[in-house]
């Protein structure tokens, strides 16, 4: 049987400390997180440095990227104080995000809790509500623009029976940002309802059977047991739904084209008919930089209020 | 064989590899590869464009034409990626309107003297100036569109009229006859259809009515917009009284006027091939309804081939489009016989439009191809794609009642001539 001599002994007997495990070691780690660095300087860092050095300069992409006119802070000056549909795409985005990370949270939770309880089937029941998020969103933006069609949509067909007036839904100004937000709760749901299934799970029983003991009902226990525990839970669903509803563009691109008279343009949409339609490059790249810097503040502010209590 | 061996015969074989690959340089003999671009990748359409290609390849052998086809939404992102990316067809087939943007960021090549002047003298002269910017001819037209009132024969005739209405006060009229209404006050048949959402599907038919009440879109000079004047305003007021009235509903779309819910609408030619099939024998075509005693005019936009002025095969891109626009044996031109046939379009070579008088002559595209007589090329101006989605977007605030029709053209104004003076 051998005895690992410490280190400290080796150099007191006169050994040179042996640095070589630890090193192989450390090789060992970077290789393995070489891949991972690559991929995130070649496909992230860069890209957003090269974002930030064109979002100062004037570039229609058709011209070399060497010859492009240096324009300063010209193009984040004019989205600020010149641009209102800027500001409107931004005041936009964020009553979708808040509608969509309100509604499809609490709903995601809600099914979550259900299908943590006794019900029959229950795997059945969680791919039906799964199923939504693994489809294309083009693909159902698509058959829920059929849904809401004015004439011969399903939804107007149901009002109808009822002998109730139709709506136009997509076409409306009032209608259209609501609509929006209804196919991505849609959409939404069944994946936040796993993340919040899978927190639900993680909670010892013995914790529950203990307040039952104490005379809790079920209230006190979802507000005293399972919110608590179920932190890590919510930071996550909020902090991602939050980062994907303010990055919105598929559903408002496939829906409305930002329509009408850019009710549901978002940002993100705005920012892609600025660099492929206007060709004016240099003006999206400083969207991009503003957008990510809100939301680089949002999910700041978010983790620093879901954490303090931990 | 050692390493070393190995792999200078390796790098032999691939530099080998390579260079049969590769293009051969301009002047040449070698195999030479044509890429072209286009938005045309539907396979009914396909299946006659791909045997022209295929017959020119059989002409000439040392020519290999490689096919790149987008959706049209996609084709200009296409252009811009493929700039960036130094994977740039050798020809484009382009939308007018994105000539200025073009020719100022050094994309297209000048064509030859011949290809100039077999343009100048074989093109009406509308289509010479949709080719054309500072005072440059770019390529070679092809297809010509236009926008006609489009109406439902029997739809009209049960709101009591006999022929096409031929003013807007005509026009008021029988849309507003030919509303039908449900039990609930929802509008189940709509007298007229206004697009929205789609910036040619709006301003296009805007333009056409703007010309035909003496309007203007921009001076003579493009040194500023004119569409918030006296007749840029009524048109809108016009619009906007149709759709309070009821007989335009914003929440009709194409979709409807083929299943026979819309009376009327304003739309270019290239939709007659899925009407026909829609509505067959049920629809007709009249010039664009005028006011004020203005002469009836409507909007033309064109569509051309150019060359990519970094491709190594120049010489052998302009003989190809010469072949390809040039009449065959006193006959149509192969784009011709294609434009007519796979694409229901007019072709904006004159010879073609008489080679195909029989096709052109069918009672749903001799209006348009009539129109073009009296039609005006869209605006080719700097950032006119920018100007047309700005006016597009403030002419559906005055549809859905957020500006009035004066407010609404003065903010598109506004925002035009400072794109106007920042692209000039």
């Amino acid at each position: 049987m051998s005895i690992a001599i410490p280190s400290v002994a080796r150099v007191a007997n006169g050994a040179a400390p042996r640095r070589r495990p630890y090193g192989r070691r450390a090789l060992a780690g970077y290789g393995f997180i070489t891949p991972a660095i690559v991929f995130l300087i070649g496909f992230a860092l860069l890209p957003f440095l090269f974002t930030v050095y064109v979002s100062l300069h004037d570039w229609n992409m058709l011209t070399a990227v060497t010859s492009m006119p240096f324009r300063g802070l010209d193009n984040y000056r004019y989205l600020i104080f010149e641009d209102p549909l800027f500001r409107q795409t931004f005041a936009n985005t964020f009553v979708f995000a808040a509608g969509n990370v309100a509604i499809s949270s609490l709903l995601a939770l809600g099914v979550a809790l259900l299908l943590n309880g006794e019900v029959r089937f229950p795997t059945f029941w969680r791919a039906v509500y799964f199923l939504p998020y693994v489809t294309s969103s083009v693909a159902i933006s698509i058959v829920w623009a059929n849904l809401y069609h004015p004439s011969y949509g399903l939804f107007n067909g149901i009002l109808e029976l009822f002998q109730l007036p139709g709506a136009r839904f997509l076409a409306s100004l009032e209608t259209a940002m609501p609509s929006v937000i209804a196919v991505a709760v849609w959409h939404a749901v069944g994946y936040y309802m796993i993340i919040f299934l899978a927190g639900l799970q993680s909670i010892p029983l013995e914790v529950y059977e203990a307040a039952k003991v104490d005379g809790a009902n079920a209230w006190h226990r979802f507000r005293s047991i399972t919110l608590p525990l179920l932190r890590p839970t919510l930071l996550f669903v909020a902090v991602v739904n939050t980062l994907g509803s303010l990055q919105v563009f598929d559903l408002a691109f496939v829906l409305t084209n930002g329509g009408p008279v850019n009710a549901t343009n978002t940002v993100v949409l705005y920012m892609y008919q600025t660099a492929f339609n206007f060709t004016r490059m240099g003006r999206a790249s400083a969207m991009a930089v503003m957008l990510f810097l809100v939301i680089l503040v949002i999910t700041l502010v978010q983790l620093r209020l879901l954490r303090e209590k931990e | 064989m050692n390493i070393v061996s190995r792999l200078v015969a390796s790098l032999a074989i691939a530099a080998m590899v390579v260079g049969a690959c590769t293009a051969a340089p301009e002047g040449s003999k070698g195999p030479v590869k044509l890429v072209v671009l286009t938005h045309w990748g539907d396979q009914a359409l396909l299946a006659v464009l791909q045997p022209i290609f295929d017959e020119y390849q059989k002409q000439n052998p040392n020519v290999k034409i490689e096919h790149q086809s987008v959706a049209f939404d996609d084709l200009l992102k296409r252009i811009t990626t493929g700039r960036i990316g130094g994977s740039a067809p050798d020809i484009y087939h382009f939308y007018n309107l994105w000539m200025p943007d073009f020719v100022s960021s050094d994309l297209l090549q000048t064509p030859p003297g011949d290809v100039i002047a077999d343009i100048k003298k074989g093109y009406s002269q509308s289509s010479v100036d949709g080719s054309s910017y500072r005072n440059q001819v770019w390529g070679y037209p092809t297809e010509v569109n236009t926008y006609q009132l489009i109406y439902n024969k029997k739809l009209l005739q049960e709101a009591g009229s006999t022929k096409p209405p031929a003013t807007w006060d005509e026009l008021r009229s029988v849309a507003t006859k030919a509303t039908k209404k449900g039990a609930d006050g929802k509008i189940t048949q709509a007298g007229f259809l206004l697009l929205k959402g789609w910036d040619s599907g709006v301003v296009h038919p805007w333009s056409s009515l703007l010309w035909s009440n003496n309007g203007d879109y921009v001076a003579k000079d493009n040194s500023k917009v004119r569409f918030n004047e006296k007749p840029g305003v009524e048109t809108t007021q016009f619009e906007v009284d149709l759709i309070k009235s009821g007989a335009a509903d914003l929440g009709f779309t194409m979709d409807d006027f083929a299943a026979g819910k819309v009376a009327m609408t304003i739309m270019a030619n290239w939709w007659g091939a899925a009407l026909k099939k829609a509505l067959p024998d049920n629809v007709g075509v009249a010039p664009i309804p005028t006011n004020g005693g203005a002469q009836s005019s409507t909007l033309q936009y064109n569509w051309l081939w150019g060359v990519d002025k970094g491709t190594k095969q120049g010489q052998e891109a302009w003989k190809f489009l010469t072949w390809l626009n040039g009449p065959q044996a006193g006959s149509s031109s192969p784009m011709g016989k294609y434009l007519t046939t796979a694409l229901n379009a007019i072709p904006a070579r004159v010879s073609d439009q008489q080679a195909n008088a029989s096709l052109l002559g069918d009672a749903f595209v001799k209006p348009f191809v009539d129109s073009l007589k009296t039609s005006r090329s869209e605006p080719i101006i700097p950032g006119a794609q920018e100007i047309k989605t700005v006016l597009q977007k403030q002419i559906e605030a005055a549809w859905f009642g957020q500006k009035s029709p004066k407010d609404a053209l003065d903010t598109a104004a506004t925002e035009a001539n400072r794109i106007l003076g920042e692209k000039r």
